[in-house]
């Protein structure tokens, strides 16, 4: 499955009409002790409605720090200084790290301070509060993990409604009922009808998934983030998970970023971006 | 809602957050525990202080005011006052049987007057019993011999009359009731019942031969008091009678049981000239003569100045009625001794010298003591008690490392930082509430049985914690009051969330990225 032969083509051509997601300029600095690790430098990005994108990477190219960003779990780094051409002689300075003078004239190199954006559905999500960021995360994204990271303590039912309980707050009281017959019916489309009072520790990896995939379903949102959602499970598993995902995007009409370092998983999506080195090749 | 699923599940799978879970339940039933005991210690003090004083003395000590029976009825028709009844209070030295002379504080009292008031008869010593006391299984106890029950129905009587025939056949004399301390005859055992002792009398030539009495039997002291002049003061000449014993009381307050004598109200003010009298105003001859208008005959003439003085008591005690604060008791008593002064301009003390005191304010300095005590004792176990926070606080952590991803996951489906943190302190209120009421029922379990646990330490482990020889008290005094079991269930809950405070401020600044990756 994970075979370097099964190069996938690459299909990076930009969606015909207007993006959900608008990513552009987007930095990330890992701070570790003192030393700074970038992990994304400047990687811009647009991803269609219903459309289902795999960013396809080594690992440790940025692939889940990008996913992260984009599902504002995390912030980009604030400023990113942007230098363009020079004014002179034209070099092309982009990508280049702060240089003080043109390397082609050796003229003073013009240093522009851009914002990164990640622009969802017309929102600005870069500059959301950490209060509409929460909002955003629990109404419009969906996350799917590698290790599905289900909460031990609670059953298959309570993990797929505890999403529905944050985002409903108080008013999940009234929304209840309706949560629980929601969580019902899609643990039932994935298989999972009788065994809505299990623990995750009696369920299997694939099941385990699913159940994971229907926590990030509850709240029915419009873009689901999947980190290598086979990347724990075997081919066999892994490909019904694929198939599943691939029925929701059918059934109700997700838009997907999808992490994955295989490029037979990436294949299965309309549109793979190839990341590397936290740079977005040929985009 | 969230919140309370996980806290609900936390609560019913961990098995280290039950060890905070019974800290707390430890605590709040150690300081529980201690402050009823404390409390109970406190409240059958006060108690005990009230015996001889009621709930408010009004005092002119020494000399005394007029007019006593007026004041008595008016505290009487007051709403706040169930009863009053004057008293005379005064020093004297007696002497025991055996000759050994003591210093005592004499208390003249109506024994109706003065029971209705303080009921001391239920303090009287010397009774028959039906029944052992709390603690004397074995029955060792001489009020329970057979054949003695004449005499102690005797003593009783003797006790509430105030008297004592000194012979079979011979009329009742006025007769002393000793505090059961004052002899020294009485020793107080293990069990916290007297022993009689047999007294003996030093002969001159240093031999000791024993002295045949038994107090309220055949008992009998030699008083000594130095009356106060009319005026003021302590007149030179002392006055000595020999009164009887009818009986012995133990109020519950050592000092007053060592020191205190009380004897008739009208026999007191006898001796003390405090009684009714005729006065002459100075200035009249000796030799000037009238004539009886009647008779005719000559007769020393009336000095012009005659009149009669009133009897006086030293001091006035009332009974309030249940509710009554002291402040409240203290003040309305100031109110009508001022209207019960007004009626008497120049005869008696005037409203600001008078003495007004209630039973908190005569027992200030034993109750304050114990107060603080009390107190003292608080504040050591509540610091101890206190460690129960730094317990939870390690738990907490320890709990919020093991569930850092757990954490990154409840932020990644939208839960805000507070919200995280919610869970923590919510987890950590439930855990104190549990721990809390456990603790508050561990207490009144414990304080409702604390004398059979503490007679089976003894029987089981020769621990004996509270020994009726020190203490004043038979069996341990205990009472666990409604407001200092919330106070303590309510610090027990806080405890916890205290503890857990500083973890959930942790979990809460957790990055939802890290928390993720955590391994």
């Amino acid at each position: 499955m994970t075979t370097a032969a099964a190069q996938p083509e690459l299909r990076t051509t930009p969606p015909a009409h207007a993006p959900l997601i608008r990513v552009e300029r987007l930095r990330k600095t890992y701070k570790l002790g003192r030393v700074k690790v970038p992990v994304l430098h400047g990687v811009s990005l647009d991803v269609a409605s219903d459309e289902t994108v795999a960013i396809l990477g080594a690992s440790g190219s940025g692939k889940s720090t990008l996913l992260h960003l984009v599902g504002g779990l995390d912030r980009p780094d604030r400023q990113v200084k942007n230098y363009r051409r020079c004014a002179r002689c034209g070099y092309d300075m982009a990508g280049l790290e702060a240089p003080r003078v043109c390397p082609e004239c050796a003229c003073p190199a013009p240093a522009l301070n851009e914002r990164a954006s990640i622009v969802f559905d017309g929102r600005n999500v870069t500059s959301l509060s950490a209060r509409q960021l929460n909002r955003f995360r629990a109404r419009d994204v969906g996350f799917v993990f590698q290790f599905y990271h289900l909460l031990p303590e609670l059953t298959v039912l309570q993990n797929v409604t505890v999403g529905a309980m944050i985002r409903h707050g108080l008013g999940y009281a009234s929304s209840a009922a309706d949560a629980r017959a929601r969580a019902g019916e899609l643990l039932d489309a994935f298989g999972l009808g009788h065994r809505l009072r299990h623990r995750p520790a009696q369920l299997s990896g694939g099941e385990r998934q699913r159940v994971a995939i229907a926590r990030a379903l509850i709240n029915k949102p419009r873009l689901l983030l999947a980190d290598e959602p086979t990347g724990n499970l075997d081919a066999e598993t892994g490909a019904q998970i694929l198939d599943a995902l691939a029925d929701l995007r059918e059934k109700f009409g997700l838009t997907m970023l999808m992490v994955t370092h295989d490029p037979a998983v990436a294949e299965r999506a309309d549109r793979v971006v190839r990341l590397h080195d936290g740079v977005i090749q040929g985009a | 809602m969230y919140q309370a699923l996980l806290t609900r599940k936390y609560l019913t799978s961990k098995i280290m957050p039950l060890l905070a879970m019974v800290a707390v339940m430890l605590s709040v039933a150690t300081v529980l525990i201690t402050w009823s005991v404390m409390g109970g210690f406190l409240r059958a003090l006060l108690d005990s202080g009230r015996v001889l004083v009621g709930d408010v003395t009004i005092t002119w000590p020494a000399i005394g005011f007029a007019h006593y029976d007026e004041l008595v009825a008016d505290l009487e028709d007051d709403e706040m006052f169930v009863a009053a009844t004057p008293v005379i209070e005064y020093f004297a030295q007696i002497q025991l049987p055996d000759g050994r002379p003591t210093e005592v504080y004499l208390k003249g009292v109506v024994p109706d007057g003065f029971d209705r008031v303080t009921a001391y008869m239920d303090h009287v010593w010397w009774r028959a019993l039906d029944e052992p006391t709390a603690r004397d299984e074995e029955g060792a106890d001489i009020r329970l011999l057979d054949g003695n029950e004449a005499v102690f129905a005797e003593a009783l009587d003797n006790a509430r009359s105030m008297s004592r025939a000194l012979g079979d056949g011979e009329a009742h004399r006025p007769a002393a009731i000793l505090g059961i301390e004052v002899t020294g005859y009485n020793r107080r055992n293990a069990v916290g019942v007297y022993d009689y002792l047999i007294p003996y009398r030093t002969l001159p030539d240093g031999t000791e031969e024993p002295v045949p009495v038994f107090m309220p039997l055949n008992g009998e002291i030699i008083l000594t008091v130095l009356p106060p002049a009319k005026g003021g003061g302590i007149v030179a000449e002392p006055v000595t009678r020999s009164i009887p014993v009818a009986n012995e009381f133990q109020s519950g307050i050592y000092e007053a049981d060592k020191n205190t004598v009380l004897v008739p109200f009208d026999w007191l003010q006898n001796i003390l000239n405090l009684g009714e009298a005729r006065r002459t105003r100075p200035g009249a001859s000796m030799f000037e003569t009238a004539f009886d208008p009647v008779t005719g005959e000559q007769i020393p003439a009336a000095a012009a100045g005659a009149q009669v003085s009133p009897a006086r008591a030293t001091s006035v005690i009332a009974l309030a009625r249940d509710g009554a604060t002291p402040d409240q008791i203290r003040q309305r008593t100031r109110e009508i001794y001022a209207e019960f002064a007004a009626r008497h301009p120049g005869e008696i003390p005037s409203p600001s010298a008078i003495q007004i005191a209630t039973w908190e304010d005569l027992n200030r300095t034993l109750v304050a003591a114990v107060k603080k005590e009390t107190g003292l004792v608080l504040f050591i176990f509540g610091i101890v008690c206190f460690t129960t926070v730094f317990l939870v606080l390690a738990i907490f952590w320890a709990m919020i490392n093991e569930k850092t991803r757990d954490i990154g996951i409840l932020r990644a489906l939208g839960a805000s930082t507070t919200g995280v943190a919610t869970i923590w302190l919510s987890y950590g209120a439930a855990l104190g509430l549990v721990g809390a009421i456990l603790g508050v029922a561990a207490s009144i379990l414990i304080v409702h049985n604390i004398n059979e646990i503490h007679a089976w330490l003894g029987s089981a482990f020769g621990l004996v914690i509270w020994d009726p020889r020190v203490y004043y008290f038979v069996e341990i005094p205990s009472d666990i009051v409604p407001i200092n079991a919330l106070v303590v269930l309510l610090a027990g809950i806080a405890t916890c969330i205290i503890g857990a405070a500083i973890p959930a401020f942790r979990s809460a600044r957790m990055d939802p990225v890290e928390s993720l990756r955590f391994e």
